[in-house]
């Protein structure tokens, strides 16, 4: 967290905020809040503002049932407010799967949830509880904490176990705005690969199959922070090692990443290097005619990188050992303990094309703005009449950065949230295919006015 | 005593004995005063809400040279990340100048619940005044601090005198109050306290000649809709000063110097209008909003009759009335038995289902977020237009009830809040938005923008229509059967 008692416009909301997002992601699910009236408007208001305008899902925004807490619950308790709406809300909502998510004031004034639910769950009601009042962190903690109550109480337990099935997350819906396509990427691959992928919410993902996830062979989090608590679960009570991997943008971060999939299942080498091969070779035979205008058109490019770290990363790998663009600064704003920091400032000094950009960990993107305007501006000794700046200039970031970007004379293009400025559907930027669509989206930006 | 030396406004609840829940024919409720619906009706099966820090974050992310410190946890005040398009917009109509708007949270911890976050709050003012060098600082005190005893005053009080911005405390904790807009009154509670003072009238403005009145704006009006009324109140010789939404900090003080006060939405600003009245004696005018054509004429001619301008008002009025009807001319086929439903805040709801009968709609349905005294005049005119029968439904959001509405009543399009349109897009019904900060709503230009713009809708409803084939709504389709209002607890009994 920040040391100066405040986090400046915060790139995420809260873990209640991050709950709803995951609940509302997931195959015809139910979120149930026991909150005070606001928390989901909040919510609703901050994914349209964010999240490349993707609000709700099957029942999300302010359709999802809420107890509504007030001083009467506040002074008296809540938990009859609950169970009245919980037992009226069976005649009312339709869903596959109900989870019942706490606030705030539900915590502090100490309802006990799981009182009301249990006895729903010992009935066979598909329905679960996480707590995730909004003092317990960010959204990547709510998301993390709505799939630890998952595997602690919804998954099935077996000790049968499918040796080429695999649960994937770590891609937190809406927060990581370009979600829907980043799992479909990471899935298609882990398909190639011959895997049975359990994704939890996309189109080919469905409560049944989540309930039985508990027989897969390895769980991949597709992230080094995020959902790191739930592998830890599902490893203690289910008997599922894990991988954690860093969002894999690009070819070359994608190989990787396949390698270390590969490795973890004891797969056979020569598949894994066939898949390997013939998605890069594609890569590049797609990538092959912009070869005159890249060079052309003098596309390459330095950059700032502002992200939560998954981005942070992935990004900065693309772009230096990727497409060849140059890397200045990178700025991390996730809220990251000391251990968590320098891991991720290791992985961003391993980079193939041994480039070594400034790396600034602060929830703050005015501090990160800062650090790269003084960067760029020491970067400009002059020799006689001239001058070596660093341009041209790109930003990556959030739309919060445009104004920075504006400073540097850059390009700029909304990719970590909040993502304001862009409508985004189906398109991701995970793997090969993520790699291709990221050249298009960053080109395109710089081309516009052509 | 004036509620403004309290520390915090009360609630609306209490103050106007608002109430949110509610399923009757428009005629129960018209004329009726507020004994129809009682404060104390509840839902016994709720859907989520919206509280007050959300409309109170419109107008806070709005002022310039400010900086919103939210004191809570993490997630509240996140909806700015949405409000803040209409920051950038606005910023952009007013000065030319594209700006985001500065907002911070002291993101309550576990360990803050359990210790109090009172130090980390006073460290926050200080770190905020230091780095952004704001005129003023709104102090946002959310649920957590509100259950955990933080004395939010008693902090501002305690470094007022270590910082050079204006520190401005706003009480916004969800539980205390299901009527948002109570959130006006936090506002208008802050910046009466605390930015008007009793200083005596400028040399310049004592000396100033002609009539300057308060217009008073609602962070879902956008600089086109203002626009539209000043030239309107221009044409009749009125200077216009514009509050709260945009409206610099620094010159809040001139509220108190007009001859006049108007509010443009009474369900907004009753609460500082009495206030400019009893401490400053600037008389106002609450009445009407102009919205709807019948009431752009009615809501200048209040004020013309004021400053003794009625001939004038008359002859404008006729001027603009006859303009638009030709404009209109072409337009109105494409209503004519057209179904219309509305959901909005009341006045504005009700409002906008007036313009919509005077294009030429039936009106089929009306939802309000909330009922008080004010709509009363709107009840009456609209009973008069449409009749006793029609639907209404009292309700803070509650899509569940709108959905059964809207499968019985079929309208052709429906006009609903922002995020609040998707349950009748799902169902395939064309719709359109009431509160887009973008888009003209007011006055005669409004009535003409909003009725070129359902034009539109109606000539190509597909997206919703493909949309409803493939989208199911969550609710179980027996639920469809069951009377609309089937889960609002009367506070006299239950309405099964």
């Amino acid at each position: 967290m920040s040391n100066r008692g405040f986090i400046e416009r915060p790139r995420y909301t809260c873990a209640l905020g991050g709950a709803i997002a995951t609940v509302s992601a997931l195959p015809k699910a139910v979120p149930i809040l026991h909150a005070p009236p606001g928390c989901a408007s909040n919510f609703t208001w901050t994914q349209a503002g964010g999240s490349g305008l993707q609000v709700g899902g099957y029942c999300g925004g302010l359709s999802m049932p809420g107890s509504n807490v007030q001083e009467r619950e506040v002074v008296f308790g809540g938990t009859e407010r609950l169970e009245e709406e919980i037992q009226n809300m069976f005649e009312v909502m339709q869903g596959d799967l109900y989870v019942v998510i706490t606030s705030c004031v539900t915590e502090v004034i100490g309802d006990d949830v799981g009182s009301v639910v249990r006895p729903l769950q010992e009935q066979g009601i598909p329905i679960f509880f996480a707590e995730t009042g909004g003092f317990r962190g960010n959204s990547y903690q709510g998301y993390d904490l709505v799939l630890q109550s998952l595997f602690k109480d919804f998954v099935k337990k077996t000790d049968k176990k499918q040796p080429r099935a695999v649960n994937v997350w770590g891609i937190t819906p809406f927060i990581d705005v370009f979600w829907r396509g980043n799992i479909a990427e990471v899935r298609r691959l882990l398909e190639k690969l011959g895997l049975t992928v359990n994704s939890f919410f996309t189109v080919d993902d469905s409560v049944d199959k989540i309930r039985e996830s508990g027989s897969a062979a390895l769980n991949i989090v597709v992230s080094e922070v995020f959902g790191q608590g739930a592998a830890q679960v599902a490893e203690e009570l289910h008997g599922i090692p894990y991988l954690s991997a860093t969002l894999p943008i690009g070819p070359a971060a994608t190989s990787t990443f396949l390698r270390q999939v590969g490795e973890a299942l004891n797969l056979d080498d020569a598949l894994v290097e066939e898949v390997i091969q013939y998605e890069t070779k594609r890569y590049y035979s797609v990538v092959e005619p912009l070869a005159d205008c890249f060079n052309d058109i003098d596309l390459q490019r330095y950059a700032v990188i502002v992200g939560d770290s998954n981005y942070a990363v992935g990004l900065t790998r693309f772009l230096a050992d990727d497409l060849g663009w140059l890397p200045e600064v990178v700025g991390i704003t996730d809220i990251l303990d000391e251990d968590q920091q320098d891991h991720i400032g290791s992985l961003l000094r391993q980079l193939g094309s041994g480039l070594s950009p400034e790396v600034v960990f602060h929830t703050d993107g005015s501090v990160i703005a800062d650090a790269a305007r003084t960067h760029w501006r020491k970067q400009q000794p002059v020799a006689g009449k001239y001058e070596n700046p660093l341009n041209p200039a790109f930003v990556i970031g959030s739309a919060l950065e445009r104004e920075l970007a504006k400073d540097l004379g850059a390009g700029h293009l909304s990719v970590s949230f909040p993502v304001a400025n862009r409508a985004v559907l189906g398109r991701g930027y995970a793997g090969y295919n993520g790699g291709l669509t990221l050249i298009e989206d960053l080109i395109s930006t710089i081309i516009i006015g052509r | 005593m004036s509620y403004f030396e309290l520390k915090e406004p009360p609630r609306r609840e209490d103050r106007l004995s608002a109430c949110i829940a509610h399923g009757a024919a428009l005629g129960e409720v018209a004329g009726r005063g507020l004994r129809c619906c009682q404060p104390g009706n509840e839902r016994s099966f709720t859907q989520n809400s919206i509280c007050l820090l959300l409309p109170a974050l419109g107008t806070m992310n709005s002022i310039p040279n400010s900086v919103v410190l939210l004191h809570g946890g993490l997630g509240c005040g996140s909806s700015s990340h949405c409000g803040n398009a209409a920051v950038r917009g606005g910023n952009n109509q007013r000065w030319g100048v594209v700006k985001d708007g500065r907002w911070l949270s002291t993101g309550l911890t576990e360990s803050d619940v359990i210790s109090g976050g009172e130090t980390k709050l006073a460290q926050a003012i200080i770190e905020a005044d230091r780095r952004y060098r704001p005129a003023v600082i709104f102090i946002v005190a959310s649920c957590v601090p509100g259950i955990i005893g933080d004395d939010v005053e008693s902090v501002v009080e305690q470094t007022q005198p270590e910082v050079v911005a204006k520190l401005l405390p706003v009480h916004c904790e969800g539980f205390k109050t299901k009527i948002w807009a109570t959130s006006y009154d936090a506002i208008y509670h802050s910046i009466g306290r605390n930015l008007l003072t009793d200083k005596k009238k400028s040399e310049e403005t004592q000396e100033k000649t002609g009539i300057t009145v308060n217009l008073m704006n609602v962070s879902s009006m956008g600089r086109v809709d203002e626009l539209e009324l000043e030239r309107l109140l221009n044409e009749l010789g009125i200077s216009v000063n514009v509050f709260p939404v945009f409206a610099d900090p620094d010159n809040m003080q001139r509220m108190t110097e007009a001859d006049l006060s108007i509010s443009t939405c009474p369900t907004h600003d009753d609460y500082i209008l009495s206030h400019l009245k009893e401490k400053y004696q600037v008389p106002y005018i609450i009445k009407h909003m102009p919205i709807g054509i019948d009431n752009t004429g009615k809501w200048l001619l209040d004020i013309a009759d004021f400053f003794g301008l009625t001939e004038q008002a008359r002859a404008l009025i006729a001027r603009e009335e006859a303009d638009l009807a030709a404009a209109l001319e072409p337009l109105k086929p494409m209503f004519k038995g057209k179904k219309a439903f509305t959901s909005a805040g009341e006045f504005r709801a009700l409002s906008t289902s007036i313009l919509l009968a005077e294009l030429g709609f039936e009106i089929v349905g009306i939802r309000a977020f909330h009922h008080d005294e004010f709509a009363e005049v709107e009840y009456e005119k609209l009973v008069k237009l449409v009749g006793k029968e029609l639907p209404l439904n009292i309700a803070n959001c509650q899509p569940f009830e709108e959905a059964n509405l809207l499968r019985k009543l079929k309208p052709d399009i429906f006009l609903g809040h922002m995020n609040g349109n998707s349950t009748a897009a799902k169902l395939g019904i064309s719709t359109h938005v009431i509160y887009n900060s973008g888009l003209h709503y007011i006055g005669y230009k409004g009535a003409y923008e909003l009725a070129r713009r359902l034009y539109r809708q109606l000539k190509n409803p597909r997206f919703n229509v493909n949309l409803s084939q493939y989208a199911a709504l969550p609710y179980q389709e027996s639920w469809y059967e069951q009377n609309p209002f089937k889960y609002i607890k009367m506070a006299g009994g239950d309405n099964q």
